[in-house]
Protein backbone atom coordinates (compact mmCIF):
# COMPACT_ATOMS: atom_id res chain seq x y z
CA UNK A 1 0.00 0.00 0.00
CA UNK A 2 1.42 3.35 -0.94
CA UNK A 3 0.63 6.44 1.04
CA UNK A 4 3.54 8.60 -0.01
CA UNK A 5 2.77 10.73 -3.01
CA UNK A 6 4.44 13.58 -4.79
CA UNK A 7 2.28 16.04 -2.89
CA UNK A 8 3.13 14.64 0.50
CA UNK A 9 6.23 16.74 0.85
CA UNK A 10 4.18 19.88 0.89
CA UNK A 11 1.28 20.60 3.22
CA UNK A 12 3.35 20.86 6.37
CA UNK A 13 2.06 23.23 8.99
CA UNK A 14 5.53 24.76 8.89
CA UNK A 15 5.87 26.57 5.55
CA UNK A 16 9.62 26.82 6.02
CA UNK A 17 9.87 23.05 6.31
CA UNK A 18 7.82 22.65 3.12
CA UNK A 19 10.19 24.96 1.38
CA UNK A 20 13.29 23.17 2.69
CA UNK A 21 12.07 19.80 1.44
CA UNK A 22 10.97 21.16 -1.93
CA UNK A 23 14.35 22.79 -2.39
CA UNK A 24 16.10 19.59 -1.41
CA UNK A 25 14.21 17.68 -4.08
CA UNK A 26 14.94 20.35 -6.67
CA UNK A 27 18.61 20.36 -5.81
CA UNK A 28 19.02 16.64 -6.22
CA UNK A 29 17.22 16.78 -9.57
CA UNK A 30 19.51 19.61 -10.64
CA UNK A 31 22.53 17.60 -9.60
CA UNK A 32 21.15 14.61 -11.47
CA UNK A 33 20.69 16.74 -14.58
CA UNK A 34 24.28 17.98 -14.35
CA UNK A 35 25.61 14.45 -14.01
CA UNK A 36 23.58 13.19 -16.99
CA UNK A 37 25.00 16.05 -19.07
CA UNK A 38 28.48 15.17 -17.86
CA UNK A 39 28.01 11.57 -18.96
CA UNK A 40 26.56 12.34 -22.39
CA UNK A 41 29.32 14.91 -23.00
CA UNK A 42 32.01 12.43 -21.97
CA UNK A 43 30.70 9.79 -24.38
CA UNK A 44 30.29 12.41 -27.09
CA UNK A 45 33.89 13.56 -26.54
CA UNK A 46 35.06 9.97 -26.84
CA UNK A 47 33.15 9.18 -30.01
CA UNK A 48 34.04 12.45 -31.71
CA UNK A 49 37.60 12.66 -30.39
CA UNK A 50 36.77 16.09 -28.97
CA UNK A 51 39.42 16.77 -26.29
CA UNK A 52 38.07 20.22 -25.44
CA UNK A 53 34.66 18.74 -24.55
CA UNK A 54 36.44 16.07 -22.49
CA UNK A 55 38.27 18.78 -20.55
CA UNK A 56 34.93 20.51 -19.89
CA UNK A 57 33.57 17.30 -18.40
CA UNK A 58 36.50 17.09 -16.04
CA UNK A 59 35.99 20.69 -14.94
CA UNK A 60 32.31 20.04 -14.31
CA UNK A 61 33.39 17.34 -11.86
CA UNK A 62 34.27 20.04 -9.33
CA UNK A 63 30.80 21.49 -9.67
CA UNK A 64 29.26 18.08 -8.96
CA UNK A 65 31.47 17.60 -5.91
CA UNK A 66 30.38 20.99 -4.62
CA UNK A 67 26.72 20.02 -5.11
CA UNK A 68 27.31 16.82 -3.18
CA UNK A 69 28.69 18.73 -0.24
CA UNK A 70 25.90 21.32 -0.34
CA UNK A 71 23.08 18.77 -0.49
CA UNK A 72 24.59 16.71 2.30
CA UNK A 73 24.80 19.86 4.38
CA UNK A 74 21.15 20.61 3.65
CA UNK A 75 20.19 17.12 4.81
CA UNK A 76 22.19 17.52 8.01
CA UNK A 77 20.43 20.81 8.69
CA UNK A 78 17.00 19.32 8.14
CA UNK A 79 17.72 16.39 10.45
CA UNK A 80 19.13 18.66 13.15
CA UNK A 81 16.43 21.31 13.01
CA UNK A 82 13.28 19.43 11.98
CA UNK A 83 13.73 15.88 13.25
CA UNK A 84 11.88 14.59 10.19
CA UNK A 85 9.72 11.48 10.59
CA UNK A 86 8.15 8.91 8.29
CA UNK A 87 8.11 9.92 4.61
CA UNK A 88 10.04 13.13 5.31
CA UNK A 89 12.75 11.14 7.03
CA UNK A 90 12.85 8.67 4.16
CA UNK A 91 13.17 11.52 1.67
CA UNK A 92 16.18 12.91 3.54
CA UNK A 93 17.83 9.51 4.00
CA UNK A 94 17.36 8.47 0.39
CA UNK A 95 18.62 11.87 -0.74
CA UNK A 96 21.85 11.40 1.21
CA UNK A 97 22.36 8.05 -0.49
CA UNK A 98 21.36 9.22 -3.95
CA UNK A 99 23.79 12.09 -3.76
CA UNK A 100 26.60 9.63 -3.14
CA UNK A 101 25.57 7.52 -6.13
CA UNK A 102 25.24 10.57 -8.36
CA UNK A 103 28.69 11.74 -7.36
CA UNK A 104 30.10 8.33 -8.25
CA UNK A 105 28.39 8.50 -11.65
CA UNK A 106 30.08 11.87 -12.08
CA UNK A 107 33.41 10.20 -11.28
CA UNK A 108 32.80 7.57 -13.94
CA UNK A 109 31.95 10.28 -16.49
CA UNK A 110 35.17 12.00 -15.56
CA UNK A 111 37.09 8.74 -16.09
CA UNK A 112 35.49 8.34 -19.52
CA UNK A 113 36.56 11.89 -20.37
CA UNK A 114 40.13 11.07 -19.31
CA UNK A 115 40.08 7.98 -21.57
CA UNK A 116 38.64 10.10 -24.39
CA UNK A 117 41.66 12.37 -24.14
CA UNK A 118 44.05 9.38 -24.13
CA UNK A 119 42.35 7.83 -27.14
CA UNK A 120 42.35 11.11 -29.04
CA UNK A 121 46.07 11.42 -28.41
CA UNK A 122 47.19 7.88 -29.23
CA UNK A 123 44.74 7.26 -32.05
CA UNK A 124 41.28 5.77 -32.15
CA UNK A 125 40.54 2.20 -31.26
CA UNK A 126 39.65 0.10 -34.31
CA UNK A 127 36.72 -1.47 -32.47
CA UNK A 128 34.24 -0.94 -29.65
CA UNK A 129 32.64 2.39 -30.51
CA UNK A 130 29.34 0.83 -31.53
CA UNK A 131 29.15 -0.94 -28.20
CA UNK A 132 30.02 2.27 -26.32
CA UNK A 133 27.30 4.17 -28.15
CA UNK A 134 24.78 1.44 -27.59
CA UNK A 135 25.43 0.91 -23.88
CA UNK A 136 25.77 4.62 -23.17
CA UNK A 137 22.40 5.30 -24.81
CA UNK A 138 20.96 2.63 -22.61
CA UNK A 139 22.39 3.90 -19.31
CA UNK A 140 21.61 7.53 -20.11
CA UNK A 141 18.01 6.58 -20.71
CA UNK A 142 18.04 4.67 -17.42
CA UNK A 143 19.43 7.69 -15.61
CA UNK A 144 16.83 10.03 -17.01
CA UNK A 145 14.18 7.52 -16.03
CA UNK A 146 15.63 7.22 -12.54
CA UNK A 147 15.47 10.97 -12.01
CA UNK A 148 11.97 11.00 -13.40
CA UNK A 149 11.03 8.17 -11.08
CA UNK A 150 12.35 10.12 -8.11
CA UNK A 151 10.42 13.21 -9.15
CA UNK A 152 7.19 11.28 -9.69
CA UNK A 153 7.43 8.71 -6.89
CA UNK A 154 6.93 5.98 -9.48
CA UNK A 155 7.71 2.62 -7.89
CA UNK A 156 6.82 0.50 -10.93
CA UNK A 157 9.22 2.40 -13.13
CA UNK A 158 11.91 2.13 -10.47
CA UNK A 159 11.56 -1.64 -10.58
CA UNK A 160 11.88 -1.66 -14.35
CA UNK A 161 15.12 0.35 -14.06
CA UNK A 162 16.57 -2.27 -11.74
CA UNK A 163 15.62 -4.89 -14.33
CA UNK A 164 17.23 -2.88 -17.11
CA UNK A 165 20.49 -2.79 -15.20
CA UNK A 166 20.70 -6.55 -15.66
CA UNK A 167 20.32 -6.08 -19.41
CA UNK A 168 23.15 -3.57 -19.34
CA UNK A 169 25.30 -6.07 -17.47
CA UNK A 170 24.61 -8.68 -20.14
CA UNK A 171 25.40 -6.23 -22.92
CA UNK A 172 28.62 -5.29 -21.15
CA UNK A 173 29.71 -8.92 -20.85
CA UNK A 174 29.07 -9.68 -24.49
CA UNK A 175 30.87 -6.49 -25.60
CA UNK A 176 33.90 -7.40 -23.49
CA UNK A 177 33.91 -10.90 -24.94
CA UNK A 178 33.91 -9.68 -28.51
CA UNK A 179 36.64 -7.10 -27.80
CA UNK A 180 38.79 -9.78 -26.18
CA UNK A 181 38.46 -11.91 -29.28
CA UNK A 182 39.42 -8.94 -31.39
CA UNK A 183 42.50 -8.24 -29.29
CA UNK A 184 43.65 -11.83 -29.76
CA UNK A 185 43.33 -11.47 -33.49
CA UNK A 186 45.03 -8.08 -33.62
CA UNK A 187 47.49 -7.62 -30.72
CA UNK A 188 48.76 -4.27 -32.08
CA UNK A 189 45.49 -2.63 -31.06
CA UNK A 190 45.53 -3.90 -27.49
CA UNK A 191 46.32 -0.54 -25.91
CA UNK A 192 43.46 1.32 -27.62
CA UNK A 193 40.91 -1.47 -27.31
CA UNK A 194 41.83 -1.81 -23.69
CA UNK A 195 40.96 1.84 -23.13
CA UNK A 196 37.58 1.29 -24.74
CA UNK A 197 37.04 -1.64 -22.42
CA UNK A 198 37.63 0.68 -19.47
CA UNK A 199 35.00 3.00 -20.90
CA UNK A 200 32.53 0.12 -21.12
CA UNK A 201 33.40 -0.84 -17.59
CA UNK A 202 32.61 2.72 -16.41
CA UNK A 203 29.29 2.68 -18.25
CA UNK A 204 28.42 -0.61 -16.65
CA UNK A 205 29.18 0.92 -13.22
CA UNK A 206 26.94 3.86 -14.07
CA UNK A 207 24.18 1.32 -14.68
CA UNK A 208 24.75 -0.13 -11.20
CA UNK A 209 24.63 3.28 -9.55
CA UNK A 210 21.49 4.09 -11.49
CA UNK A 211 19.87 0.91 -10.22
CA UNK A 212 20.84 2.10 -6.72
CA UNK A 213 19.06 5.40 -7.39
CA UNK A 214 15.94 3.43 -8.24
CA UNK A 215 16.28 1.36 -5.06
CA UNK A 216 16.55 4.53 -2.95
CA UNK A 217 13.43 5.87 -4.63
CA UNK A 218 11.55 2.70 -3.74
CA UNK A 219 12.69 3.11 -0.15
CA UNK A 220 11.57 6.71 -0.13
CA UNK A 221 8.12 5.97 -1.50
CA UNK A 222 7.31 2.67 0.13
CA UNK A 223 9.67 2.43 3.09
CA UNK A 224 10.90 -0.88 1.78
CA UNK A 225 14.54 -1.85 1.44
CA UNK A 226 14.87 -3.87 -1.77
CA UNK A 227 18.65 -3.85 -1.91
CA UNK A 228 20.26 -7.26 -2.37
CA UNK A 229 16.91 -8.83 -3.07
CA UNK A 230 16.21 -10.96 -6.08
CA UNK A 231 13.94 -9.33 -8.62
CA UNK A 232 11.26 -11.86 -7.83
CA UNK A 233 11.40 -11.20 -4.08
CA UNK A 234 11.42 -7.44 -4.58
CA UNK A 235 8.36 -7.58 -6.82
CA UNK A 236 6.54 -9.78 -4.36
CA UNK A 237 7.43 -7.58 -1.40
CA UNK A 238 6.20 -4.49 -3.23
CA UNK A 239 2.97 -6.05 -4.34
CA UNK A 240 2.08 -7.57 -0.99
CA UNK B 1 22.92 -7.91 -9.99
CA UNK B 2 26.47 -7.23 -11.12
CA UNK B 3 29.37 -9.51 -10.44
CA UNK B 4 30.55 -6.97 -7.88
CA UNK B 5 27.34 -6.92 -5.93
CA UNK B 6 27.37 -10.66 -6.02
CA UNK B 7 30.89 -10.63 -4.63
CA UNK B 8 29.78 -8.25 -1.95
CA UNK B 9 26.88 -10.49 -1.04
CA UNK B 10 29.15 -13.46 -0.85
CA UNK B 11 31.56 -11.69 1.47
CA UNK B 12 28.64 -10.66 3.63
CA UNK B 13 27.47 -14.22 3.84
CA UNK B 14 30.98 -15.32 4.72
CA UNK B 15 31.04 -12.72 7.46
CA UNK B 16 27.75 -13.93 8.79
CA UNK B 17 29.10 -17.45 8.88
CA UNK B 18 32.24 -16.29 10.64
CA UNK B 19 30.16 -14.61 13.26
CA UNK B 20 28.23 -17.80 13.75
CA UNK B 21 31.36 -19.86 14.21
CA UNK B 22 32.64 -17.23 16.62
CA UNK B 23 29.45 -17.43 18.58
CA UNK B 24 29.82 -21.18 18.78
CA UNK B 25 33.32 -20.68 20.09
CA UNK B 26 34.87 -23.03 17.54
CA UNK B 27 37.04 -20.26 16.15
CA UNK B 28 38.32 -18.13 18.96
CA UNK B 29 41.10 -16.53 16.92
CA UNK B 30 39.07 -14.33 14.68
CA UNK B 31 37.08 -11.46 16.07
CA UNK B 32 34.78 -9.18 14.16
CA UNK B 33 34.16 -5.56 14.84
CA UNK B 34 30.49 -5.95 14.08
CA UNK B 35 28.42 -8.89 15.13
CA UNK B 36 25.89 -9.18 12.34
CA UNK B 37 23.50 -11.33 14.32
CA UNK B 38 23.06 -8.60 16.94
CA UNK B 39 22.63 -6.04 14.19
CA UNK B 40 19.77 -8.06 12.86
CA UNK B 41 18.27 -8.42 16.29
CA UNK B 42 18.43 -4.68 16.87
CA UNK B 43 16.56 -4.05 13.67
CA UNK B 44 14.17 -6.93 14.17
CA UNK B 45 10.55 -6.05 14.14
CA UNK B 46 9.01 -6.49 17.53
CA UNK B 47 5.83 -8.38 17.20
CA UNK B 48 3.03 -7.40 19.48
CA UNK B 49 1.33 -10.74 18.93
CA UNK B 50 4.21 -12.47 20.68
CA UNK B 51 4.15 -10.29 23.77
CA UNK B 52 2.57 -11.18 27.09
CA UNK B 53 -0.52 -9.16 27.86
CA UNK B 54 -0.71 -6.69 30.74
CA UNK B 55 -3.96 -4.94 29.91
CA UNK B 56 -6.58 -5.73 27.34
CA UNK B 57 -9.06 -3.15 26.18
CA UNK B 58 -12.23 -4.51 24.60
CA UNK B 59 -14.57 -2.27 22.64
CA UNK B 60 -14.22 0.55 25.15
CA UNK B 61 -16.67 3.40 24.71
CA UNK B 62 -16.67 6.43 26.94
CA UNK B 63 -19.14 9.29 27.07
CA UNK B 64 -18.87 12.60 28.87
CA UNK B 65 -22.60 13.28 29.15
CA UNK B 66 -23.97 13.00 25.62
CA UNK B 67 -20.63 13.42 23.96
CA UNK B 68 -18.65 10.31 23.06
CA UNK B 69 -14.94 10.66 23.84
CA UNK B 70 -13.90 7.11 22.90
CA UNK B 71 -15.67 5.22 20.12
CA UNK B 72 -14.93 1.59 20.81
CA UNK B 73 -11.22 1.13 21.39
CA UNK B 74 -9.67 -2.34 21.14
CA UNK B 75 -6.07 -2.88 22.08
CA UNK B 76 -3.62 -5.01 24.01
CA UNK B 77 -0.99 -3.35 26.20
CA UNK B 78 2.04 -5.67 26.33
CA UNK B 79 3.67 -6.60 29.63
CA UNK B 80 6.96 -5.01 30.72
CA UNK B 81 7.09 -2.84 27.66
CA UNK B 82 6.64 0.87 27.16
CA UNK B 83 3.54 1.80 25.22
CA UNK B 84 3.10 5.41 24.14
CA UNK B 85 -0.17 7.14 23.23
CA UNK B 86 0.18 10.01 20.84
CA UNK B 87 -2.36 12.20 19.09
CA UNK B 88 -3.59 15.78 18.93
CA UNK B 89 -5.30 17.45 21.90
CA UNK B 90 -8.75 16.06 22.56
CA UNK B 91 -8.12 12.79 20.73
CA UNK B 92 -8.90 10.75 23.84
CA UNK B 93 -5.44 9.52 24.75
CA UNK B 94 -5.49 10.89 28.31
CA UNK B 95 -9.08 9.75 28.72
CA UNK B 96 -8.06 6.24 27.72
CA UNK B 97 -5.08 6.31 30.06
CA UNK B 98 -7.30 7.42 32.95
CA UNK B 99 -9.64 4.51 32.29
CA UNK B 100 -6.84 2.11 33.23
CA UNK B 101 -7.08 3.02 36.90
CA UNK B 102 -10.64 4.32 36.88
CA UNK B 103 -9.75 7.98 37.32
CA UNK B 104 -12.78 8.81 35.20
CA UNK B 105 -15.06 7.47 37.95
CA UNK B 106 -14.67 10.86 39.60
CA UNK B 107 -15.89 12.78 36.56
CA UNK B 108 -19.57 13.73 36.63
CA UNK B 109 -21.64 12.35 33.78
CA UNK B 110 -18.93 10.02 32.61
CA UNK B 111 -20.26 6.69 31.32
CA UNK B 112 -18.20 3.73 30.22
CA UNK B 113 -19.08 0.71 28.09
CA UNK B 114 -16.84 -2.21 27.22
CA UNK B 115 -14.16 -3.94 29.24
CA UNK B 116 -10.62 -3.43 30.42
CA UNK B 117 -9.01 -6.66 31.54
CA UNK B 118 -6.18 -6.67 34.06
CA UNK B 119 -5.03 -10.21 34.78
CA UNK B 120 -8.07 -11.40 32.85
CA UNK B 121 -10.44 -9.59 35.20
CA UNK B 122 -12.58 -6.66 34.13
CA UNK B 123 -11.56 -3.69 36.26
CA UNK B 124 -15.01 -2.16 35.84
CA UNK B 125 -16.82 -5.01 37.59
CA UNK B 126 -18.77 -4.02 40.68
CA UNK B 127 -16.73 -6.04 43.11
CA UNK B 128 -13.44 -4.43 42.18
CA UNK B 129 -11.82 -2.49 44.99
CA UNK B 130 -10.76 0.78 43.38
CA UNK B 131 -8.06 1.53 45.95
CA UNK B 132 -6.55 -1.89 45.33
CA UNK B 133 -6.78 -1.36 41.57
CA UNK B 134 -4.92 1.91 41.90
CA UNK B 135 -2.18 0.19 43.88
CA UNK B 136 -1.74 -2.19 40.98
CA UNK B 137 -2.04 0.55 38.39
CA UNK B 138 -0.12 3.60 39.55
CA UNK B 139 -0.25 6.99 37.91
CA UNK B 140 2.05 9.99 37.54
CA UNK B 141 0.71 13.32 36.29
CA UNK B 142 2.02 16.18 34.25
CA UNK B 143 2.67 18.42 37.24
CA UNK B 144 4.65 16.86 40.06
CA UNK B 145 2.39 16.54 43.09
CA UNK B 146 4.47 15.60 46.13
CA UNK B 147 2.74 15.69 49.49
CA UNK B 148 3.77 18.49 51.84
CA UNK B 149 5.80 16.01 53.87
CA UNK B 150 9.39 14.87 54.03
CA UNK B 151 11.00 13.06 51.12
CA UNK B 152 11.03 9.86 53.18
CA UNK B 153 7.37 10.10 54.15
CA UNK B 154 6.33 10.79 50.58
CA UNK B 155 7.79 7.50 49.43
CA UNK B 156 6.68 5.56 52.52
CA UNK B 157 3.14 6.91 52.28
CA UNK B 158 1.66 4.09 50.22
CA UNK B 159 3.12 1.46 52.53
CA UNK B 160 1.88 3.19 55.67
CA UNK B 161 -1.62 3.22 54.18
CA UNK B 162 -1.32 -0.52 53.73
CA UNK B 163 -0.51 -0.70 57.43
CA UNK B 164 3.18 -1.42 57.05
CA UNK B 165 5.05 0.43 59.80
CA UNK B 166 8.15 -1.68 60.38
CA UNK B 167 11.06 0.71 60.12
CA UNK B 168 13.35 -1.82 58.47
CA UNK B 169 10.83 -2.60 55.72
CA UNK B 170 10.08 1.07 55.19
CA UNK B 171 13.76 2.01 55.04
CA UNK B 172 14.48 -0.69 52.51
CA UNK B 173 11.53 0.18 50.33
CA UNK B 174 12.28 3.89 50.43
CA UNK B 175 15.86 3.29 49.36
CA UNK B 176 14.87 0.82 46.64
CA UNK B 177 12.19 3.13 45.31
CA UNK B 178 14.41 6.19 45.29
CA UNK B 179 17.13 4.19 43.57
CA UNK B 180 14.62 2.93 41.01
CA UNK B 181 13.63 6.51 40.36
CA UNK B 182 17.30 7.52 39.99
CA UNK B 183 16.93 9.99 42.83
CA UNK B 184 18.69 8.25 45.72
CA UNK B 185 22.12 9.79 45.25
CA UNK B 186 20.68 13.28 45.14
CA UNK B 187 18.53 13.03 48.27
CA UNK B 188 20.06 10.33 50.48
CA UNK B 189 21.52 12.91 52.88
CA UNK B 190 18.31 14.87 53.30
CA UNK B 191 15.54 12.33 53.45
CA UNK B 192 13.82 14.26 56.22
CA UNK B 193 13.75 17.56 54.35
CA UNK B 194 10.48 18.71 52.85
CA UNK B 195 9.76 17.29 49.41
CA UNK B 196 8.60 20.72 48.34
CA UNK B 197 12.19 21.95 48.47
CA UNK B 198 13.19 19.71 45.56
CA UNK B 199 13.45 20.99 42.01
CA UNK B 200 10.65 20.23 39.56
CA UNK B 201 12.57 17.39 37.92
CA UNK B 202 13.45 15.90 41.30
CA UNK B 203 9.86 16.24 42.48
CA UNK B 204 8.67 14.35 39.42
CA UNK B 205 11.14 11.54 40.07
CA UNK B 206 10.06 11.55 43.73
CA UNK B 207 6.46 11.08 42.63
CA UNK B 208 7.59 8.17 40.44
CA UNK B 209 9.45 6.72 43.46
CA UNK B 210 6.27 7.07 45.51
CA UNK B 211 4.33 5.24 42.81
CA UNK B 212 6.77 2.36 42.40
CA UNK B 213 7.11 1.96 46.20
CA UNK B 214 3.87 -0.02 46.32
CA UNK B 215 5.14 -2.26 43.49
CA UNK B 216 2.38 -1.66 40.97
CA UNK B 217 2.10 -3.80 37.86
CA UNK B 218 1.33 -0.97 35.52
CA UNK B 219 2.68 2.56 35.60
CA UNK B 220 0.62 5.23 33.86
CA UNK B 221 2.51 8.38 32.96
CA UNK B 222 0.44 11.33 31.78
CA UNK B 223 2.80 13.83 30.15
CA UNK B 224 5.41 13.15 32.85
CA UNK B 225 8.07 15.42 31.40
CA UNK B 226 6.19 18.24 29.75
CA UNK B 227 6.69 20.63 32.66
CA UNK B 228 10.40 19.87 32.95
CA UNK B 229 13.56 21.28 31.41
CA UNK B 230 15.39 19.24 28.74
CA UNK B 231 17.91 17.68 31.14
CA UNK B 232 15.29 16.59 33.66
CA UNK B 233 13.29 15.29 30.71
CA UNK B 234 16.22 13.14 29.64
CA UNK B 235 16.57 11.82 33.19
CA UNK B 236 12.90 10.84 33.21
CA UNK B 237 13.30 9.16 29.83
CA UNK B 238 16.34 7.26 31.04
CA UNK B 239 14.34 6.27 34.09
CA UNK B 240 11.48 4.95 31.97
CA UNK B 241 13.99 2.84 30.11
CA UNK B 242 15.19 1.28 33.38
CA UNK B 243 11.74 0.88 34.89
CA UNK B 244 10.43 -1.23 32.03
CA UNK B 245 12.42 -4.18 33.35
CA UNK B 246 10.03 -4.31 36.30
CA UNK B 247 6.86 -2.58 35.19
CA UNK B 248 4.47 -2.23 32.31
CA UNK B 249 4.54 1.44 31.36
CA UNK B 250 1.94 3.41 29.46
CA UNK B 251 2.87 6.97 28.63
CA UNK B 252 0.90 9.81 27.12
CA UNK B 253 3.04 12.48 25.53
CA UNK B 254 2.71 15.41 23.18
CA UNK B 255 6.38 15.19 22.40
CA UNK B 256 6.57 12.79 19.49
CA UNK B 257 10.32 12.47 19.56
CA UNK B 258 9.96 11.46 23.18
CA UNK B 259 7.42 8.80 22.28
CA UNK B 260 9.77 7.58 19.58
CA UNK B 261 12.70 7.46 21.97
CA UNK B 262 11.17 5.81 25.01
CA UNK B 263 8.49 3.49 23.74
CA UNK B 264 8.45 0.00 22.27
CA UNK B 265 4.94 0.34 20.91
CA UNK B 266 3.04 3.43 19.90
CA UNK B 267 -0.67 4.02 19.55
CA UNK B 268 -1.87 6.93 17.47
CA UNK B 269 -5.32 8.21 18.41
CA UNK B 270 -7.51 10.68 16.63
CA UNK B 271 -10.98 11.93 17.51
CA UNK B 272 -11.63 9.16 20.01
CA UNK B 273 -10.51 6.35 17.73
CA UNK B 274 -7.41 4.23 17.79
CA UNK B 275 -6.06 4.82 14.29
CA UNK B 276 -2.85 2.86 14.32
CA UNK B 277 -1.10 0.78 16.94
CA UNK B 278 2.19 -0.96 16.42
CA UNK B 279 5.90 -1.20 16.80
CA UNK B 280 7.35 2.26 17.44
CA UNK B 281 10.21 1.92 14.95
CA UNK B 282 7.78 1.02 12.21
CA UNK B 283 5.23 3.65 13.10
CA UNK B 284 7.73 6.48 12.97
CA UNK B 285 9.53 5.44 9.79
CA UNK B 286 6.77 3.88 7.77
CA UNK B 287 3.28 4.39 9.17
CA UNK B 288 0.51 2.49 7.42
CA UNK B 289 -2.25 5.06 7.79
CA UNK B 290 -2.31 8.45 6.19
CA UNK B 291 -3.67 10.14 9.30
CA UNK B 292 -0.70 8.85 11.32
CA UNK B 293 1.71 10.01 8.64
CA UNK B 294 0.17 13.48 8.57
CA UNK B 295 0.31 13.81 12.33
CA UNK B 296 3.87 12.66 12.93
CA UNK B 297 5.27 14.66 10.06
CA UNK B 298 3.41 17.79 11.09
CA UNK B 299 1.01 18.16 8.19
CA UNK B 300 -2.54 19.28 8.24
CA UNK B 301 -4.57 16.20 7.47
Amino acid sequence: MSITTKESHTQHISQQFNQDLTELRNHILTMGGTVVKQLTDAVEALLEGDTQLAEDVRIKEEQVDEMERAIDEECTQIIALRQPAASDLRLVISTIKMVADLERIGDEASKIARLAIDLAEEGKSPRGYIEVRHISNHVVKMMNDALDTFARFDVDKALSIIKEDREVDAEYRSAIRSLMTFMMEDPRSISQVHNVMWVLRSLERVGDHTANLAEHTIYMVRGMDVRHMSMHDAEQALNS
Amino acid sequence: MTTETLDRENTMQDDAQDVQTDAQGTDGQRTHAIDISTLKRAGAIKNIAEEETALEVKDLKLYYGEKAALHGVNMVIPKKRVTAFIGPSGCGKSTLLRCFNRMNDLVDGCRIEGEILLENKDIYQRNVEVAELRRKVGMVFQKPNPFPKSIYENVAYGLRIQGINKKRVLDETVEWSLRSAALWDEVKDRLNDSALGLSGGQQQRLVIARTVAVKPEVLLLDEPASALDPLSTLKIEELIHQLKDDFTIVIVTHNMQQAARVSDYTAFMYMGNLIEFGNTDELFTNPQKKQTEDYITGRYG
